[in-house]
């Protein structure tokens, strides 16, 4: 059998298309919205995962939480200390951190304390922001925080209600640099000391701590021995983190996948259905195209032709819309998936990522089965007695 | 050949230059630099939460740490919390294993 590529049977193909130019289009169109809304969806999905997994490794290893009455509660900050004792720890710090709802926009804001008087912080703090002037009672906000306040005609400062009811004062400082949007949108930070003034914690209680540890094979370790030292405590590793976020973004894509794999067999069903109850018109083209003395191997190159010629394209078309889609146009309406429903919402620059393991699953979703469900009834036809067909 | 399948092998062409024009502009203007890299890491480290604010109103999806292993499925942020189904669930397998 001759295996070379066949200039002539490819036109053939190409004309055969041509000829029935509304049902190739109108299979075109299909094909070519399915692969895009894979892509996508894909797409959104790889990039996000790509941000987070950037920046994981900057997180501190273990997180631990007081867990009473099933609900995170405050934790003595003495807790450092101990933890501090145990070897292989390299540093352990007690955040103060919490949700802030600014009822007039219908937001929640994320509050961070941070200790005003260490070096380092100013030091990194002046590299993230536009313009540091850091004070006790200034804050950083994020793109998305500012632009709230300042809708609500909070330009210069903002007032944060505490517990008891009194008003706390802080005044706006700089803001964050638009490249780490995605992460600071709806981030605040300001000190420790305004924070818990704000959420009223009390000197001797933190949100959670956070501790590193140097040697990465030591976790699991130092892991199981907070646990054992603190009963009640919940303790996460930068391990368990990335599990969650796996699982997260497997679950949103994997619903999308279940839908689109339906849809997807569906329109096969169809396309097969079709095909296999060939027209009487299409069966005798191939009887007579036997008849001129083509054989059973040539009819299937004609029509794994067709069906490659239709179902790259439409795969090449449809990834060119998702790329668009996503990257330049942001994903309007598909990026609520991801976002939720959220008021602050991010501007969505997601960062580009060539994905090939994703474009090469759908190519290969689309693409041979295609191929497959065009070739089968063609090969039942091609097979049949000239004669048979003919008639 | 004639005219309308050289126009369809020539719309090929043109199709594959448009992705490849496309990952390059994209590649080039769109993908994480250096210097923006940089700065979310220094961010996330400073606030050392660990999550992209891309969800607020939903606690448990902007800051995973705060959520367990069920979460993913309980308190997805396009859920609506509604009462029995979302209160009850069983818990996997393994957990609560005798070791």
């Amino acid at each position: 059998m001759r295996s070379r590529f066949n200039l002539y049977i490819t036109e053939y193909a190409i004309n055969s298309l041509l000829r029935q130019r509304y049902k190739t289009l109108f299979i075109f169109f299909i094909l070519s919205a399915l692969v895009f809304l894979l892509s996508s969806l894909f797409f959104i999905t790889n990039s996000i995962k790509h941000e987070l997994n950037s920046t994981v490794d900057s997180l501190p290893e273990i997180t631990i939480q007081k867990i009473k009455a099933g609900r995170q509660d405050e934790i003595g900050v003495e807790v450092v200390d101990e933890i501090l004792q145990m070897s292989g720890v390299q540093s352990a710090v007690a955040r103060v951190w919490g949700y802030y709802y600014f009822e007039n926009a219908g937001v929640n804001f994320t509050l961070v304390g941070i200790d005003e008087y260490e070096e380092q912080y100013k030091e990194s703090l002046n590299s993230i922001s536009q313009k540091l002037d850091f004070e006790s009672s200034v804050m950083m906000l994020g793109e998305g925080v500012k632009r709230v306040m300042k809708k609500s005609y909070y330009k210069e400062y903002f007032n944060f209600i505490k517990p008891e009811g009194t008003m706390k004062r802080v005044y706006i400082g700089a803001s964050f640099e638009g490249d780490t949007e995605l992460e600071s949108n709806d981030v605040i930070v300001m000190s420790k000391k305004n924070i818990r003034e704000i959420f009223g914690i009390d000197e001797t209680k933190a949100t959670d701590i956070v501790a590193k540890v140097a040697n990465p094979n030591e976790i699991a370790t130092i892991a199981s021995k907070i646990k054992l030292l603190y009963p009640d405590a919940r303790v996460i590793t930068k391990d368990d983190l990335k599990i969650s976020y796996q699982n997260i973004f497997d679950y949103k894509s994997g619903v999308f996948l279940a839908l689109f794999i339906v849809s997807l067999f569906t329109f096969f069903i169809i396309i097969y259905d079709k095909a296999s109850g060939l027209s009487s018109e299409e069966k005798r083209e191939i009887g007579i195209l036997k008849a001129l003395g083509w054989r059973i191997d040539d009819v299937l190159k004609e029509r794994f032709y067709e069906g490659f010629i239709v179902s790259f394209f439409s795969y090449i078309t449809g990834i060119i819309l998702a790329l668009f889609f996503v990257y330049i146009l942001k994903a309007p309406l598909m990026q609520n998936i991801f976002i939720g429903y959220s008021q602050l919402k991010t501007s969505f620059t997601l960062p580009f990522v060539l994905d090939w393991q994703s474009m090469a699953l759908i190519f290969f979703l689309s693409v041979p089965v295609y191929i497959a469900a065009t070739i089968v009834p063609a090969y039942r036809s091609a097979t049949l007695e000239v004669d048979e067909v003919i008639r | 050949m004639n005219r309308k399948s050289r126009l369809f092998i020539y719309s090929f062409f043109v199709l594959s230059a448009i992705l490849s024009v496309e990952i390059w502009y994209l590649f080039w203007a769109k993908s994480m630099d250096e210097e923006a890299l940089r700065s979310k890491r220094e961010f996330v480290k400073t606030v050392q939460l660990p999550d992209l604010s891309i969800s607020t109103e939903a606690s448990y999806i902007r800051h995973r740490s705060l959520s367990d292993f069920f979460s993913a499925y309980r308190d997805d942020g396009t859920l609506r919390e509604y009462f029995v189904s979302t209160y009850t669930y069983r818990s996997a397998p393994y957990l609560g294993d005798k070791q």
